[in-house]
């Protein structure tokens, strides 16, 4: 397969502009780098691009190349989210020209922010942006993650935003790991470490490594 | 029917599914000499193609089965329109859920097998006692714990039956959340254990020690070296020569003989050909969902309901626990995603049957992460999903959170069912499982009183904040899953017998979650194994 670049596009330029901007209100940039430092646009641009960046190779040679079932169920999401992107790129603008008589990445963050938060609420009754019935789409996910292409385009964006800021580089997001920075995270080197068996999170354990033993509990008998 | 293109060689055992309890029949069959061949949906992947990527694997179904590819569907009660649903899914592979788990593997009580007994009748349940007991199974425990690897500390579960034998290696180190998981509970006066766990504290059995990775829950092994059927039970089988494993095998019919015992199952292979598999013995582990469905879908002029479902109950009587939470924060650092939020430490203090607490059994608590707590799918409960606030939380309390959690001991009901649906098919053309399911109320009020516990842990263990998640339905987020076989005496209540067998058909066994009669309140997959095994030995003294 082909190394990644950033040739495999989607957007145009103005719908870049329009999800970059969006992004940068979904984690903003403050004393810390935000959404338009990590490249979330170019996570999202990539996965709308086609089936090319689905998953990395796990030792993050490249990617892998989907074929059957797997390729054809992929294309339809992606031909789903490109159609959630555009419709919703054009209700941002809409909603904006409404607000303030422009599009909506050339509005002050505040305003951005209003209209987010407008989509968020369903207060539009836009066909595609109805309110979701689970909020946001990912919670509670206390074990299993939600299927995306179940969700609206508001969630969808936030989800996407999520992903670009704090996947593996690999997928075009997190650039420098400013993401896992952010939040703390101090990750494996690369996929190949991990790969290769050599990551361990063992010094992020407990001082004591031994569970406390009881009284009247019998100690580990040792057989080896 | 599309005519078979091959017909290969008949063999002593057909097994469907080459997951947990699947890869244990195939050891213990195959090392008796046996001759077995597996039929397994999914691919055999190797370890080289698994690795630390939580978008791949967490979020876009990389080991999790794709929904658009194989849809289930889901409503509370009969009169309503099923939706499709992603519902308890399990990894369809070589290997199975072991694939992608960090393997809990706490040992069932006594108290699990008879909790009818116990607990008297509980209306608009079809709660009974287990057709074996604790006794029978302990050999089978031990079998699986030290065939398999588990690293744990005997005696530590003051809630436990007698054991014969100790764990084969100690605990796994101890993480900060399971640390502060002994704390609350020793401030409580509750007993806490280290979590019996599928991973290796030491090298043990010519395996190396098991890699504490982050990316483990949810995940594949890329160093291979967790205990999972993959890594351990699939080589095992595969080295005597007798196990003839065949990936990609999509078995959608069992088919009778003129005595009515199954003859062949009839396969898709990865070529889209039509295969016939004869054998002596079938033995389905395909999950208690897709086992079932594989029987509806094995429809005869003698069984026109579906394969030994002459007293309608295969599919009913599902359970599948329910996974909730209370989620902590904490001023001192967690680090919950090292070890991948799963290398914990747990309670049986509310696990056993109390008529004092107003409902019936209980439940397994222990330490974890919140969710998945890697970096994407870390989410704290009620907290803002975007902009200032939320990268406020990001930034202050990821690395400063842990859940405790509970696994929640669903009753079964004659009503919550396994079926096929009449409208939707999977990729291959074939009816999806029906979920039908309505949630008790026992099943709620055991889980606030559950979360609420977890709170009292976290609270005593000096948590800054405390935020309570209620489970308010069973959504099958746990993947584990149960019932739809149930094994009992009696072939009016049951589908199979005491060693498993269906009552109507005598030479097709059932060895996954199917048989166990209720869910319990503990992760299932040791007592499927070790049930597994049982089967498989009383197969071998049989034949």
């Amino acid at each position: 397969m082909t190394e990644p670049t950033q040739t495999a596009t989607f957007f145009d330029q103005h719908q870049r502009a329009t999800v970059e901007a969006a992004m940068a209100r979904v984690i903003p940039t403050d004393d810390l780098p935000g959404a338009r430092q990590a490249g979330t646009v170019d996570f999202v641009d990539r996965y709308l691009s086609g089936i090319d960046y689905i998953y990395a190779k796990p030792d993050g040679s490249g990617f892998e190349s989907l074929s059957g079932r797997s390729a054809a169920a992929w294309q339809r999401r992606v031909e789903l989210a490109r159609q959630k992107y555009t419709d919703g790129v054009r209700e941002l603008d809409r909603l904006a020209q409404a607000l303030a008589g422009e599009d909506f990445a050339d509005l002050a963050e505040t305003q951005q922010d209003q209209i987010l938060t407008e989509l968020e609420q369903g207060v539009e009754n836009g066909p595609e942006l109805a309110k979701p019935e689970v909020p946001y789409g990912i919670e509670p996910a206390l074990q299993q993650t939600n299927a995306e292409s179940e969700l609206d385009f508001f969630p969808l964006l936030v989800t996407h935003t999520r992903q670009g800021f704090l996947s593996d580089p690999i997928y075009g997001g997190n650039r420098d790991r400013i993401g896992w920075q952010v939040i703390g995270f101090p990750g494996p080197a690369s996929l190949a470490e991990v790969h290769s068996g050599q990551y361990t999170t063992l010094d992020y354990f407990a001082d004591d490594p031994r569970h406390p033993q009881r009284q009247g509990q019998p100690g580990q008998e040792d057989r080896s | 029917m599309s005519t078979p293109v091959r017909k290969p060689d008949r063999v002593d055992v057909c097994i469907i599914g080459a997951g947990a309890t699947g890869a244990t029949a195939a050891k213990v069959l195959t090392e008796a000499g046996r001759r077995v061949v597996a039929l397994e949906k999914g691919p055999w992947r190797t370890k080289e193609t698994f690795g630390g990527d939580e978008l791949a694997n967490v979020n876009r179904y990389n080991l999790w089965p794709d929904p658009a590819q194989n849809p289930r569907t889901v409503r509370t009660t009969a009169d309503e329109q099923a939706r499709e649903e992603l519902f308890c899914p399990v990894p369809q592979m070589v290997g199975g859920g072991t694939v992608h788990w960090q393997g809990w593997l706490p040992r069932f009580t006594p108290e699990d097998f008879r909790l009818r007994s116990i607990a008297g009748e509980v209306p608009g349940t079809t709660l009974v006692d287990w057709p074996i007991s604790y006794d029978d199974l302990e050999p089978y425990y031990t079998k699986v714990e030290w065939a398999f690897g588990v690293s744990g500390q005997a005696g530590a579960n003051a809630y436990e039956g007698p054991r014969s034998r100790d764990y084969p290696c100690p605990p796994m180190p101890q993480s900060r959340y399971a640390e502060k998981f002994h704390k609350g509970c020793a401030n409580l006066g509750w007993n806490s254990f280290p979590t019996p766990q599928a991973a290796l504290s030491r090298p043990f059995n010519g395996r190396p020690a098991t890699v504490v990775s982050a990316f483990a829950q949810q995940h594949g092994d890329p160093s291979g070296t967790r205990s999972s059927a993959l890594n351990v039970f699939i080589p095992d089988a595969v080295a005597t020569g007798r196990y003839d494993l065949r990936p990609e095998s999509y078995v959608r019919e069992l088919v009778l003989d003129g005595r009515g015992r199954v003859r062949a199952a009839i396969y898709v292979d990865a070529d889209g050909n039509t295969v016939e598999q004869e054998a002596d013995v079938f033995v389905l582990a395909g999950g208690a969902i897709e086992s079932a469905r594989l029987l509806l879908m094995s429809q005869s002029g003698r069984f026109p309901n579906g394969l030994a479902n002459g007293s309608d109950l295969v599919g009913r009587n599902v359970t599948f626990h329910e996974y909730s939470a209370s989620v902590g924060t904490f001023a001192d650092p967690i680090n919950a995603w090292a070890g991948g939020g799963y290398v914990s430490a747990s309670s049986f203090e509310f696990y056993n049957h109390d008529a004092s607490r107003g409902f019936v059994s209980g439940g397994h608590i222990a330490a974890a992460g919140v969710g998945i707590p890697l970096p994407i799918n870390w989410h704290l409960p009620g907290r803002p999903t975007w902009g200032a606030e939320a990268k406020k939380v990001d930034r202050e309390l990821f690395n400063h959170s842990m859940a405790v959690a509970m696994v929640l001991h669903d009753m079964p009901q004659h009503d919550n069912r396994v079926d096929l649906d009449p409208d939707v098919t999977d990729a291959w053309g074939f009816p999806v499982a029906r979920i039908t399911l309505k949630t008790h109320d026992n099943d709620l009020t055991q889980g606030r009183f559950l979360v609420d516990r977890c709170g009292d842990i976290l609270e005593a263990a000096g948590a800054a904040t405390v935020d309570k998640v209620y489970p308010t339905r069973v959504t099958g987020n746990c993947s584990h899953q149960h019932g739809t076989t149930r094994m009992g005496t009696d072939p009016e209540t049951s589908v199979l017998d005491a060693n498993c067998r269906a009552h109507e058909v005598d030479n097709l066994f059932v060895v996954d979650g199917g048989p166990l009669p209720t869910a319990t309140g503990a992760n299932p997959t040791l007592t499927m194994m070790a049930n597994a095994w049982r089967v498989a030995d009383h197969l071998i003294a049989g034949t």
